[in-house]
């Protein structure tokens, strides 16, 4: 019973912590999102995403994945291919780069509190997404 | 024009309850279980049976627990292990950037599929970059 305990607190303990992270985070993402700073960051980012052979609409489910996760950036995806917004060859380099470098707010986070250092979290993600995607797309280019 | 209303503030404040109860249902019970494996003796079998393999990526055998329960469940089982051992910081700083690399697969995997992109693919190119890097940071970091 001492044991259980012991690790019910050690949880509740780590629990608090992240809590106490993660609610002023979302309220702060909640008012950037309304206020449209999505769209902002994503024009931004153009330059980058081209190189990559994406182009805005493309560039747009990479920008919600990276922000708040695989899943919502998959429905984006699913859509726009739908939609005829994005052709299955930019889908396949928007699936790398999502696959690798996703909700990177919420898992930066989880780790950050835990006492990783936020650049080695945050930057071999994306450094690596951005060259996998780089190859994924040259090599479709090429076929 | 930016503007911050309290309508915003709630709507972010509930999605951050949400997260933390979320959270909640997987850390807590990952730490009773990591406990209990201590305190049975389990962890000690574990941690010496994949101690030679995890020594590659600068890792104790302690560590395995964190990386399994990250690929295999999510990054809060994950994080729920690491409260419950004792691992250094470089430790957790080499576990966590190898997991946001490739975790949650079970259900990460699918979530791909449907996105357009072959599960073994992304499978290989997720687990190639963590193992990569895992290695990279063992021998970089002191």
């Amino acid at each position: 019973m001492n044991i259980l305990w012991e690790g019910f607190l050690q949880g509740m303990g780590g629990l608090w912590t992240v809590a106490c992270v993660v609610i002023p985070l979302m309220i702060v993402l909640e008012i950037a999102e309304s206020n449209g700073l999505l769209q902002k960051l994503n024009r931004l980012l153009a330059k980058p995403f081209r190189v990559i052979g994406l182009g805005e609409d493309g560039a747009f489910p990479v920008v919600v994945a990276v922000v708040f996760g695989i899943t919502y950036g998959s429905g984006v995806i699913i859509n726009h291919v739908r939609a005829g917004k994005v052709t299955p060859k930019e889908a396949r380099v928007i699936g790398t780069f999502m696959a690798i470098a996703h909700a990177l707010i919420e898992d930066t986070i989880i780790f950050w509190v835990l006492g990783a250092p936020l650049l080695l979290l945050l930057t071999p993600r994306l450094i690596l997404a951005y060259v996998m995607s780089y190859v994924v797309n040259a090599r479709q280019t090429l076929n | 024009m930016f503007e911050v209303t309290g309508k915003m503030v709630w709507k972010g404040t509930k999605t951050g309850l949400l997260t933390t109860w979320e959270l909640a249902k997987v850390v807590v019970p990952t730490a009773v279980i990591v406990a209990i494996f201590r305190a049975s003796g389990f962890l000690d079998t574990l941690t010496a049976l994949f101690a030679p393999y995890m020594g590659f990526f600068g890792l104790s055998g302690e560590a395995a627990v964190v990386l399994f329960s990250g690929y295999f469940v999510n990054l809060y089982a994950a994080a729920g292990s690491i409260m419950a051992l004792n691992l250094t910081i470089s430790e957790i700083t080499i576990c966590a950037v190898m997991l946001g690399f490739c975790h949650s697969l079970l259900v990460e995997l699918p979530i791909s599929q449907k996105a357009g992109s072959p599960l073994g693919y992304i499978f290989i190119i997720r687990l190639g970059c963590s193992l990569a890097v895992g290695w990279l940071l063992g021998v970089i970091l002191p």
